[in-house]
């Protein structure tokens, strides 16, 4: 093979305009043809400016030096269509890289922007889909599938240009595990079947290493290879001290907790220590009330329309007090509905849920649905005086969810991760008695998924009881307490964490 | 979720077709003040909607139809007071029976319209439109269609920012005061506001990523091929088209409402117009029994 690389760097600076610090410092990079590369690094660590600084049309604004060449050509010397044409980019949000009505007009947008001829164009179109399987729905409404389809969908349309080298940011972390396969399969294929030079920006690789052919990782803005891909096989723990985890061992289910040597427990910086907590008995909730129910459904019955199929169907569950209670279950079996019958937004039509009068909250998926304010420190203030909070409550939060210092950012400049993590600690503040949680750690690294796990485990040292709906069967087993895995609209089974996986074959983290 | 394909009139025609014969009708129906041809274009557009959207769905939109027309017909006689019969007298102004006709046809007409444009949604889908302007005004056509897609979107991102809203309700905040609800809805419209913009800054990179504004001239991926038979249509469409507009104009032209409403007699010309009129449901049934 001659030595052109797919992609190349050369001493490739980087600085946002208004920032002093440079996002990425003298950046050499040699992609060769038809790798699989993986490009991994913390949330914020640059991944996707490094990325999008291959991709002229999306490249961001700021100061740079150095070159980005693709296929040994200067991405500066490319014509606009040259450009669109060469690489290809599919970014991390299903729904917002999506243009068209329908999966036809989608898989045909970028070819009718390069004003490709008809003929050619649905010839394309033609081959792409069959090699996508794809022409099942292909006259579907692209809001009606699901993110996994989505995702395949942004994948196609994106490949239907035949880019030579395709950059993908972050393309599986809003997706669940199964359709997480799926994608990375299709993308394999893509790889090993069309020679395509695949980039994958991640900071979870575990699932993608069995594809990649080299890695490289992104630290403090620099760049190096990443020799031993095995090690990124690793499960890392959520906490970082295990005596957390080693308590939990200790115990023989949720509803039964041994209050001693809570305080123990070392917390996050910033955490006020033993702080009181009005309306809540400072020590948490009294052992008496331990093992109550937080929130009870029964005979639950629930459809969205008159025509439409059961959701819930004679559905039971119950959450104990104090105690962090997690759904799992493949995508569209109702967990996230299940979440809005708790909440009191949905009313079921059959069958009774029992809550007693507590404050609770709900954080939805997209963290944006509750973002309001013009900064940080103005959002986590939001509730202040209706939940009774004040400044240093607030700033105190800003520390725990390890945002210290971006209080004055704008929440929409924040990176994914750090939304989720300020959408949490904003509904924190508002001291929740039952928490409903919907995938809190979606599309998180390890660092923030620590994070939530610390909060969610203080809350639940504090009395407060969680449910949350989830994908991540690592913060089940080492988090939760109870585990319920719904299927089919009712509850197949419920159990205690470490027995619910041990008799797992299939659904195990 | 499974999607029932339905295959109705002008099916397997270029979208030029339906928007032909639809254009022309519309017109027929609005423009033709005579009670039997606005007569027979009701019941042919009551039929089609019966067939095509089920009779359960058609009968129930005449709940507040049929009401319609008697509302129409009760205000004519208030705002217009012209006509030879008659009937009563409230206050100073005399209601003639002409006048209640008159609004009794304008109701009948007013809802035939209606009717025809439910039609013309299931004759002429959405994507057939596309594919009509897609060619002369792509980057238009490109608009309406992500314009569709961003109602539904907001009305959805809506529901969960007022079901975070919802969830705190009682137990956290505790009751509300009027002037609250005032405040809450700003404040959905601002989250939704910040929302929407986000998202549409990421979709204008997916839309440059994939080369939006790289060539000079789109090229669209039109599937409606415009063949002989079409165009054959087309040319039936026109000539039958013209001569029961011909007919309506004739039929439209001797018949008058005031001073005296003209007495209405049997009239071969109503035939023609009813066949046009029916267009539709036949090939509907002829659709509906290819595979029978």
């Amino acid at each position: 093979m001659s030595d052109v690389c797919a992609l190349e760097m050369r001493g490739l600076s980087f600085t946002y305009p208004g920032l002093s610090r440079p996002v990425l410092r003298d950046v050499s990079w040699r992609v060769p043809e038809g790798a699989f590369a993986l490009l991994v690094g913390g949330t914020g660590s640059g991944k996707s400016t490094l990325l999008s600084l291959a991709k002229r049309e999306i490249a961001p604004a700021g100061d740079r030096t150095g070159e980005v060449l693709v296929f040994g050509r200067s991405t500066d010397a490319l014509s606009d269509e040259e450009a669109a044409r060469s690489v290809g980019y599919v970014f991390q949000s299903p729904d917002n890289q999506i243009v068209c009505e329908t999966v036809w007009h989608e898989m045909a947008f970028g070819l009718e922007n390069l004003g490709t001829p008809q003929d050619e164009m649905r010839r394309l179109v033609a081959e792409t889909s069959y090699f996508f399987g794809m022409d099942e729905w292909f006259h579907r409404e692209t809001d009606t599938l699901s993110g996994g389809r989505k995702q395949l969908l942004a994948l196609a349309s994106t490949l239907v240009m035949q880019p030579r080298l395709l950059l993908l940011d972050e393309p599986t972390a809003q997706l669940d595990p199964i359709a997480e396969k799926n994608f990375l399969h299709a993308l394999f294929r893509v790889n090993r079947e069309l020679g395509c030079t695949v980039v994958v920006a991640t900071h979870a690789p575990r699932a993608m290493v069995d594809y990649a052919t080299c890695a490289f990782e992104l630290v403090d803005g620099r760049l190096r290879d990443v020799g031993d891909l095995d090690a990124m096989r690793r499960r890392e723990a959520l906490f970082v001290d295990a005596r957390a985890s080693a308590e939990r061992d200790g115990e023989a289910d949720g509803g039964a907790r041994d209050d001693s040597g809570l305080d123990a427990v070392g917390r996050c910086p910033g955490h006020a220590e033993g702080r009181p907590r009005p309306g809540v008995r400072d020590g948490g909730v009294p052992g008496g009330m331990r093992g109550e129910p937080a929130v009870e459904l029964e005979r639950a019955w629930f459809r969205y329309e008159r025509d439409s199929g059961w959701v819930l169907r004679n559905l039971d569950i119950e959450a104990r007090r104090g105690g962090i209670h997690a759904l799992v279950g493949g995508n569209g079996c109702g967990k996230s509905t299940l979440l809005s019958i708790m909440a009191g937004v949905l009313k079921l039509q059959r069958g009774g849920l029992r809550v007693p009068r507590q404050r609770r909250a709900m954080l939805p998926q997209d963290p944006r649905a509750l973002f309001v304010a013009e900064t940080v420190s103005d959002e986590l203030m939001e509730w202040s005086r209706a939940a009774g909070y004040g400044r240093s409550d607030a700033d105190g939060m800003l520390e725990r969810i390890g945002l210290g210092g971006l209080g004055d950012r704008h929440p929409y400049d924040l990176s994914g991760g750090q939304q989720q993590l300020l959408a949490l600690g904003k509904v924190l503040l508002v001291r929740p008695e039952l928490l409903l949680l919907d995938e809190p750690t979606k599309g998180l690294d390890l660092a923030s998924r620590r994070i939530v796990a610390r909060l969610l485990d203080d809350m639940r040292k504090e009395g407060a009881s969680v449910v949350m709906a989830t994908h991540d069967l690592d913060v089940v087993e080492q988090l939760a307490d109870t585990v319920s895995m719904i299927f089919d609209g009712e509850v197949a089974s419920t159990a205690p964490a470490k027995e619910f996986f041990r008799g797992n074959v299939y659904y195990r983290p | 979720m499974t999607e029932r394909i339905r295959h109705t009139a002008f099916d397997m025609h270029h979208p030029a077709v339906p928007a032909t014969y639809l254009l022309i009708t519309l017109c027929l129906t609005m423009f033709s003040m005579q009670p039997v041809l606005i007569g027979i274009s009701l019941v042919a557009a009551l039929v089609f909607g019966c067939l095509e959207r089920g009779a359960r769905d058609t009968l129930r939109s005449l709940r507040w139809q049929l009401p319609l027309i008697a509302l129409i017909a009760i205000a004519n006689p208030l705002f217009s007071a012209s006509g030879s019969t008659e009937l009563m007298r409230i206050g100073l102004r005399a209601v003639y029976l002409e006048s209640v006709w008159y609004g009794c046809a304008m109701g009948a007409l007013f809802v035939a319209s209606m009717l025809w444009f439910c039609a013309a949604a299931s004759l002429l889908p959405f994507d057939k439109v596309m594919a009509l302007f897609g060619n002369a005004a792509p980057t238009l056509a490109l608009m309406v269609s992500m314009c569709m897609r961003l109602i539904p979107k907001f009305i959805r991102q809506g529901r969960l920012v007022s079901a975070v809203q919802g969830a705190m309700e009682p137990g956290t905040f505790g009751a509300r005061a009027a002037a609250d609800a005032m405040r809450l809805r700003l404040r959905l419209s601002t989250v939704l506001m910040g929302w929407g913009m986000e998202d549409s800054l990421q979709t204008a990179d997916a839309m440059r990523a994939r080369g939006w504004g790289a060539a000079g001239r789109r090229s669209t991926y039109t599937r409606y091929r415009f063949t002989a038979t079409d165009a054959a249509a087309l040319v039936v469409l026109a000539l039958a088209g013209s001569f029961v507009a011909a007919l309506a104009v004739a039929a439209t032209a001797q018949f008058s409402f005031y001073p005296t409403t003209t007495r209405l007699v049997v009239w071969w010309g109503y035939l023609p117009y009813a066949l046009w009129m029916f267009v539709p449901t036949t090939l509907h049934l002829r659709e509906a029994r290819r595979l029978r």
